[in-house]
């Protein structure tokens, strides 16, 4: 071979003279020291006389037999036909002739070309084997690089090879026969590229394991031999398309190889020798390196295994480690390393698992954890703030670290949210009643939205209510905060000290986004009421300025809606002192003609009002009592006369002893009466009281409506926890009903369980109280029993 | 992109030198490949293109077709549909590009072979085969000169095989 190249390049310009294009033999002389001087030489160039030579030549070659002038039209027809497959009627027999002649002289041209090669490579493969590592790979490259653009010429010169005789035989159905572009690459891989790649690939991977251990490299090699080898991809059943496999085989599968044995020793020594917070930096580090490989010198082909390979060898096989030392970084708050290892567990599958339960333990714990430090600190006069704001600390704490360490992953949240549900329903606090927490939390708004001196800014109000949902959302028993809710919202909207209308709105807006309209329907109502009620009494003022102006007293009135409002009439009788009488018959007459047939029901007890008095000796300027209506009416008796018994209270007011006793607490103590008798005697029948002429104090408004309020609202507590008890049990049977109406006949089991899932927004039923629920409904004859442990629905 | 006026220059076989638009000598396949092989800056008046094959008369006759076909679209051998091969069908300037006598017309088809112009080589292959179309296979060897060289019994013998090709 080499000393037939010699020539050629001796006198690159000298071709052999045309040849007679009868004889193949030196036809393929000419031809072949083309070739050579494109292959071995083109950095001289080729001029236009070779290039229009060789083609010509191949072109005479293919159609050597044809060239008589007579015979030119069957060429012409051939040529049509073979390319058209039409069918044409022309003389067979020159047709089969000239086929016959054409193929054979295509198919001696295309062996020898692939005769060329075949000794062309082979002498590359025997050169080669003085090379190695670098300089091999530089080789390698070179001599792809020449052949590759070689091949490309000589593409173009024997296209008329390509476009006749080639493509018949593809056309024909022949198999392992080549555009001749292609047939250089089948021939590199099957002369030179099977012998010599894994040679290359040593080099290759030497080259990358320099790079690793940090030295510098020339990688833009590495991308070379990829392209190399991808090029040499072709899918063996149309050449028209590529494949990867060459590559993958060649390539890929030592690669990963190489790079999984080297990060396993690696990671192993390191791990050995460092701690775990180090080795996460350290394997972060690595990945990162790897990613930028790819974008750097590997075929794109490669990213998804070869960062599954990374993965598991950094991280997969150390992943027990790494999760031992999670709690450790909880507990010292390491936000970026448990960033840091979250990332890196997030790569491999399943491995963030054992992090959310380790997470939702932590949580809880420090929850309850929470709760005991304040309850211990506090005891039974736990505040409401105090308690709100401890669990909301935690979920502060953790929400955050969500977010920052966590990728704010919807996982890792629902961990934490089922961690806080936990230790928001079940800690400490709660032991003594399950509806401590709901409790506590009513309280903690009613705190936040009833006047006060230490009222908050605002901005931090709208702030502390939102913080108030969060806990909100995990609060099992919603019906229970309901209950308490719309009791303190009552008695802020009677006793007029809500702080503004705007929050109590933005809190019950909150209330119904995150349960309901259903849920904040009557405390809307209840809301309305108070506003319908202004409107009424300025109609009502204006109705007595039209009238008779006798007016004694300067009065308000508030209409509240039966059934939204969680208040109870007075069990006691009362008669109400002459001049609320007539004010309050005014008004409803009033209101009875506004709107007929509607019926008031007076809760007297819940009536107040102010009494300016003057008879002291020792203040000219008198005092305003704040009195409730019953003090005003046992009071009012005073106008009469300076002394009154017990007897004579009992039947001026109609009230029970009881509420006369708790009326009289706050006057008796004040001193605005004086009863007879020595101290620690207790009122009640027989005793006179007398009015204290010499009373004083302080202020000039002396509010005695006091103690009501307390005790008032212990019984309301009381209350509201039995009717808690009977609300979900009507609740539970409602639910049932609504879901056997829909279904008409179910299993027992599924009864209970879509009955649980429809209830458990507002409380979490328990099994026992649905099951006592259905035998009620079935005694009261809405469902019956079926066979087979089903139930029906009876209309 | 060489610029749209650049020029080429191509030696006909009896050594004429044409001048010619490269755009429209890029339509043979077998010079554009050339031009971008070697370098348009090869290429000079002085350093024409051989063109071996083709003599003046026909060569001029090629360009006159490349010229008028120059902002064709570049055809590609593989999406070429086969409605297209099938109708033998001649747009009209191509019918009257292709009125010439029989020698010149089998010259065009052999340089546009040559050159590889592909429409330009169907075009010259659907007229010899409307010559063709419709004759019996004494007016074809009349219509082109050929001798029938079969025996009768090999003509008889291919008739039976072409019998299910006949119009009936």
């Amino acid at each position: 071979m080499a000393s037939r190249v010699a020539p050629a390049r001796a006198a690159p310009s000298q071709m052999p003279p045309m040849p007679n294009r009868e004889d193949i033999g030196s036809t393929w002389g000419y031809l072949q020291a083309g070739i050579t001087r494109i292959m071995m030489d083109l950095e001289q160039g080729i001029d236009m006389q070779m290039y229009m030579g060789v083609y010509t030549c191949v072109t005479l070659q293919t159609t050597a037999s044809l060239v008589l002038r007579a015979n030119r039209a069957h060429r012409a027809i051939h040529n049509f036909c073979t390319s058209q497959k039409a069918v044409s009627l022309s003389g067979p027999s020159m047709h089969g002739g000239a086929h016959r002649g054409a193929h054979l002289l295509g198919e001696e041209l295309y062996r020898k070309l692939i005769h060329y090669l075949d000794e062309h490579l082979t002498s590359l493969l025997e050169t080669s084997k003085s090379h190695t590592d670098e300089a091999l790979l530089s080789f390698y490259i070179k001599e792809w690089s020449r052949y590759t653009t070689a091949a490309k010429y000589t593409h173009h010169l024997f296209r008329y090879l390509n476009r006749h005789w080639v493509k018949r035989e593809i056309d024909e159905g022949k198999k392992h026969i080549y555009d001749v572009y292609t047939l250089h690459l089948v021939q590199w891989r099957k002369v030179l590229f099977e012998r010599l790649s894994n040679k290359v690939m040593d080099a290759v991977l030497k080259l990358v394991e320099k790079q690793r251990h940090g030295e510098t490299i020339e990688h833009s090699q590495i991308k070379q031999v990829v392209d190399s080898f991808v090029s040499l991809g072709l899918d063996e059943t149309d050449p028209s398309k590529s494949t990867l496999d060459v590559y993958r085989f060649h390539f890929e599968k030592p690669f990963l190889e190489a790079t999984k044995a080297f990060y396993q020793a690696e990671s192993k020594q390191f791990v050995a020798e460092n701690s775990v917070v180090e080795y996460l930096k350290k394997a972060e580090a690595r990945l990162a390196e790897e990613e930028d490989r790819v974008g750097m010198y590997l075929h794109q082909d490669i990213a998804v295994h070869l960062k599954k390979t990374c993965n598991q060898a950094l991280i997969a096989d150390h992943q027990v480690l790494m999760r031992d030392e999670f709690q450790m970084l909880l507990d010292n708050e390491r936000e970026d390393d448990m960033a840091r290892m979250y990332n890196l567990l997030a790569r491999i599958p399943d491995g963030l698992d054992p992090l959310r339960s380790r997470f939702e333990t932590h949580v809880r714990k420090a929850g309850l954890n929470a709760v005991h430090k304040i309850q211990a600190a506090e005891g039974d006069k736990l505040e409401p703030k105090v308690y709100v704001d401890a669990l909301l600390e935690v979920h502060t704490q953790y929400q955050g670290l969500v977010k920052r360490a966590f990728n704010d992953e919807p996982e890792f949240t629902r961990s934490l949210d089922s961690a806080c549900k936990e230790f928001v329903n079940r800690n400490e606090v709660c032991k003594a009643s399950s509806n401590k927490s709901p409790d506590l939390l009513a309280k903690y708004a009613d705190v936040l939205l009833r006047k006060s001196s230490t009222s908050i800014e605002e901005a931090d109000l709208e702030a502390t209510l939102t913080n108030i949902m969060t806990v909100f959302k995990y609060i099992e028993d919603k019906d229970v905060f309901q209950k308490i809710y719309s009791r303190l919202l009552a008695r802020r909207l009677v006793h007029a000290n809500s702080s503004s209308d705007d929050a109590e709105m933005s809190m019950i807006g909150k209330l119904k986004e995150a349960c309901g309209f259903e849920y904040t329907n009557k405390l809307q109502r209840m809301f309305q009421d108070m506003q319908t009620s202004k409107d009424l009494n300025r109609d009502f003022k204006d109705h007595l300025d039209n009238g008779e102006r006798t007016k004694t007293v300067d009065s308000n009135f508030s209409i509240l809606g039966t059934g939204f409002w969680p208040l109870q009439a007075p069990t006691t009788a009362f008669n109400p002192p002459s001049e609320i009488a007539s004010e309050a018959e005014r008004f409803s007459t009033f209101y009875k003609h506004k709107h007929d047939g509607r019926k008031l029901t007076w809760l007297w007890n819940l009536c107040k009002g102010e009494l300016k008095a003057s008879y002291f000796k020792n203040s000219k300027t008198g005092y305003t009592f704040q009195v409730s209506l019953y003090q005003m009416a046992i009071l009012l008796l005073f106008n009469e006369k300076d002394e009154n018994s017990y007897e004579e209270f009992v039947s001026a007011t109609q009230l029970s002893p009881d509420v006369i006793n708790q009326t009289l607490v706050y006057i008796l103590k004040a001193k605005v009466l004086i009863m007879q008798g020595g101290p620690g005697e207790k009122p009640g029948p027989g005793k006179v009281f007398k009015l204290n002429y010499d009373f004083k104090n302080k202020k000039i408004r002396v509010n005695l409506n006091l103690g009501g309020g307390v005790k008032e609202a212990k019984q309301e507590e009381i209350e509201t926890n039995k009717t808690i008890e009977e609300d979900r049990k009507l609740v539970l049977q409602s639910a049932i009903v609504r879901i056997m109406k829909a279904r008409k006949k179910m299993k027992h089991m599924q009864l209970v369980s879509e009955c649980i899932n429809q209830i458990k927004s507002r409380f979490v039923p328990q099994v026992s109280d649905i099951k006592k629920c259905i035998e009620i409904l079935l005694d009261k004859e809405y469902l019956e029993r079926l066979e087979d442990d089903e139930l029906g629905y009876l209309a | 992109m060489a610029a749209t006026d650049a020029k080429v220059w191509l030696q006909s076989s009896d050594n004429v030198s044409i001048e010619v638009d490269r755009a429209v000598a890029e339509r043979s396949m077998l010079i554009k490949n050339l031009l971008d092989d070697l370098g348009s800056d090869t290429i000079s008046q002085s350093n024409a293109i051989p063109i071996q094959n083709v003599n003046e008369a026909v060569l001029r006759k090629v360009i006159e077709w490349c010229d008028h076909h120059r902002n064709d679209p570049q055809q590609n051998p593989d999406d070429e549909s086969d409605a297209r091969k099938k109708t033998t069908e001649i747009e009209e300037w191509d019918q009257k590009f292709m009125q010439v006598d029989q020698e010149m017309l089998f010259e065009i088809i052999l340089a546009a072979n040559y050159l590889d112009i592909k429409p330009l080589l169907d075009v010259g292959c659907k007229t010899v085969a409307n010559m063709i179309k419709g004759k019996s296979p004494e007016e074809i060897r009349k219509t082109f000169n050929i001798t029938n060289d079969f025996t009768p019994e090999e003509e008889e013998q291919i008739r039976r095989e072409n019998e299910w090709a006949e119009d009936r």
